[in-house]
């Protein structure tokens, strides 16, 4: 089935990058262009979506010509039980399909997205990339410029054991996943609290915001791009909406430019009760957490909860770390693996992907002392044996069951909502308070 | 007799010609590529076409970023220029010179990452420095990532320092002690030997090494982006945080960030030739 033209993503405002028919030899122009330093006069073309999915074989025939293959799994490396995961159990598991499965650690996904980006701009189809763990505007942003690889993942093995109708699993941030990348993980957005300072903790966003403001100096949010706190603004957005289903999840300018000035107004207001006045941010989530760590905040937010459980004994974080639930429910979404269109072990990175979503994979990594992060697998479809293996897991003591923290999970925002939020919080809120 | 410099000779035109194609290819293919995709010519999704958005979109943050970029470079410089100049001049004139050479350029080696991230361990609000004093985070100046570059010049004056006391030093050993030896016979006493001999011997140098600074300084990301506050942000962090931009768009404005940091840095190096040709060491 071809697959359907990706989409341009427009924002009003800016400009319009009309569709163009093929250049063939585009890349060759541009070459010549460039050494004869001519490049005024050309100007190089955008190497077009010219991946065209052919016809997967059959399974047995990519396991073979797996065999051998290197495949380069490229991920946020910030995650020392993320990482120890990769290369102590899944890196095994593929070694045994004949696979080297070899982790590169990255400071932000968006790294690997612009390096097959490079890769396609110069004509490359041996990248360095096999293996992206993504979502979202990452994975949207590649799609539209044909970075991806696709048509393969909903012809892996263990699809089976995942719920087809699965919404968070269908559709990454609004973008239709149609077999572009195979699911991992899902996680959902966690504030989380010392509860020795705070006693009586907020249950809601907008709680929470006046906690603050109570208690001077005490909170902040990392500084969109940076993942936590764009989901941060994200989830205040509903809430000063009055709830998810008053925020259109497809983009629209109009929706935008009503909804947004009220955010920026409340988070103007929240400024001055911020960590530092709201001058500055934290860079990232790490920063955050660091600052939870040393007692400069008494609350820090995360999309990953599951790393909090070694956090603790670890002695990083505080014995009376607490997760924060909110009655409205929090923003929840899921992570992929996905193969770019460079990337020529393609058939080992289909193995490795396969081999992700393994129920015995699966349940290694949902365990807290792993990994902890929440299964992809529909538990329902499981066989007897890996279905009792599930609910033996052990709990972890500080974050409360996948249930109980995706009650009322309210879903994600399309992905062109969030470039356009991080940028308007820069120009509305850091440039305003400063 | 007919001077040799100017003859022409085929032999050392391809003898320098890999070198000269080399730098031309760098510079044409790199700042060229640059330059295109700052003018929508090289787009990543879509057709090209000339349009100089990603400049007028940048606008008054493209501002704010040159701004912050010149503040850090020039302050750091100077400094850097200061206390290298005295650190020469000292090093030349005592007689453990080997032993001092060797602590001054001690730094030369620590990459700047390294540097930045020993400088944010010293001087954050919950640093070393904090932590001995017994000062509470809440009361330390915000000199990590706070309203101005303080860490960021701090680290950089460090670094260049050992790096103009280096170059100028080894100026300076060539020829000041004869020269420091016959002003002497002249009755020439300390000041004058000073004035007169030391600081114009070292001018070029000191301007050499200076302008070797404040260009890489004015360009590079790290330093900034580990110990400065996250607005505003000067030029190769915001050229940065658009290049990774999931919004394909802001990709010309990377390249607009990019094009304008490398013209000032152009510009900064031919105003230092220019001066350095009216010097009159340099003669």
């Amino acid at each position: 089935m071809p697959r359907p033209r990706p989409r341009h993503r427009l924002r009003a405002g800016r400009r319009d990058w009309s569709t163009l028919p093929r250049l063939r030899g585009g890349r060759s122009r541009c070459a010549a262009a460039l050494a004869v330093g001519a490049f005024l006069a050309s100007g190089c073309a955008a190497p077009t979506s010219d991946f065209s999915d052919e016809t997967l074989g059959s399974w047995a025939s990519i396991r073979a010509e797996a065999r051998g293959q290197t495949v380069s799994l490229w991920m946020w490396g910030g995650d020392p039980q993320g990482n120890a995961y990769v290369d102590d159990v899944l890196a095994p598991a593929a070694r045994q399909a004949g696979v080297s499965l070899r982790r590169v650690p990255i400071a932000d996904t968006k790294e690997a997205l612009n390096r097959v980006l490079a890769e396609r701009q110069a004509g490359r189809s041996d990248g360095a990339v096999d293996l992206v763990w993504v979502n979202g505007d990452n994975f949207a942003t590649g799609l539209q410029t044909g970075a991806w690889r696709c048509g393969w993942s909903s012809a892996l093995p263990n699809m089976r054991f995942t719920d087809p109708a699965d919404p968070l699993l269908t559709e990454d941030f609004g973008t239709k996943v149609d077999g572009c990348e195979s699911p991992w993980h899902k996680a959902q957005f966690t504030l989380v609290y010392d509860s020795a300072k705070i006693t009586e903790p907020p249950t809601t966003m907008a709680a929470v915001l006046e906690w603050a403001e109570a208690n001077p100096g005490r909170f902040t949010y990392p500084a969109p791009p940076d993942f936590t706190g764009s989901v941060f603004v994200r989830q205040l957005l509903y809430s000063v909406s009055g709830g998810h289903h008053n925020v259109p999840a497809d983009f629209d300018q109009d929706a935008f430019d009503t909804l947004t000035p009220v955010l920026w107004e409340r988070l103007r207001a929240l400024a001055p009760s911020l960590w530092r006045g709201g001058k500055t941010h934290p860079r990232d989530s790490v920063a955050l957490d660091k600052l939870f760590a040393e007692g400069q905040v008494d609350m820090t937010m995360t999309y990953g909860p599951a790393t909090l459980t070694e956090l603790v004994p670890q002695g990083t974080f505080p014995p009376t770390t607490r997760v924060l639930t909110l009655e409205e429910g929090t923003v929840g979404n899921a992570s992929f693996l996905a193969i770019p269109s460079t990337s020529a072990d393609h058939a080992g990175a289909m193995v490795v992907a396969n081999l992700a979503l393994a129920p015995r994979q699966q349940r290694i990594k949902a365990d807290p002392r792993v990994w902890g992060q929440f299964t992809v697998l529909d538990e329902t479809r499981l066989p007897p044996r890996q279905r009792s293996a599930f609910a033996d897991l052990p709990h972890s003591p500080v974050v409360p069951p996948y249930a109980d923290l995706a009650r009322n999970a309210n879903p994600e925002l399309s992905s062109e909502w969030v470039p356009a939020l991080d940028e308007g919080w820069r120009r509305n809120v850091l440039a305003q308070v400063q | 007799m007919t001077p040799r410099t100017h003859t022409w000779s085929w032999r050392g035109t391809v003898a320098v010609a890999p070198a000269v194609l080399a730098v031309l290819f760098v510079i044409c293919a790199g700042l060229g590529g640059t330059l295109l995709q700052s003018v929508g010519l090289m787009p990543l999704v879509g057709a090209p076409r000339l349009s100089f958005a990603g400049y007028l979109h940048a606008g008054d943050e493209l501002l704010t970023a040159t701004g912050l970029s010149l503040l850090i470079a020039s302050a750091s410089t100077l400094v850097a220029a200061l206390v290298g100049l005295t650190s020469a001049l000292v090093l030349v004139g005592s007689r453990s010179g080997k032993v001092l050479s060797g602590l001054v350029t001690a730094s030369i080696p620590v990459p700047h990452l390294v540097g930045a991230a020993s400088v944010g361990l010293l001087l954050a609000d919950t640093g070393l420095v904090a932590r001995w004093l017994g000062v509470p985070a809440q009361a330390w100046p915000s000199l990590v990532a706070g309203r101005w570059p303080t860490a960021v010049i701090f680290e950089y004056a460090w670094k260049e320092s050992a790096f103009v006391a280096l170059v100028v030093s080894v100026t300076l050993a060539m020829r000041l002690p004869d020269y420091h030896e016959t002003a002497a016979v002249l009755g020439a006493g300390p000041w004058a030997r000073l004035r007169h001999v030391s600081l114009p011997l070292a001018a070029p140098s000191l301007l050499a090494a200076s302008a070797v600074a404040f260009v890489y300084t004015l360009g590079s990301y790290e330093v900034a982006w580990l110990l400065g506050a996250v607005y505003p942000e000067p030029l190769p962090v915001m050229s940065y945080r658009l290049f990774t931009s999931t919004d394909l768009t802001a990709r010309p404005e990377a390249m607009a960030v990019a094009v304008t940091t490398a013209a000032l840095s152009g510009a900064a190096a031919l105003a230092a030739l220019a001066l350095l040709r009216r010097l009159a060491a340099w003669r």
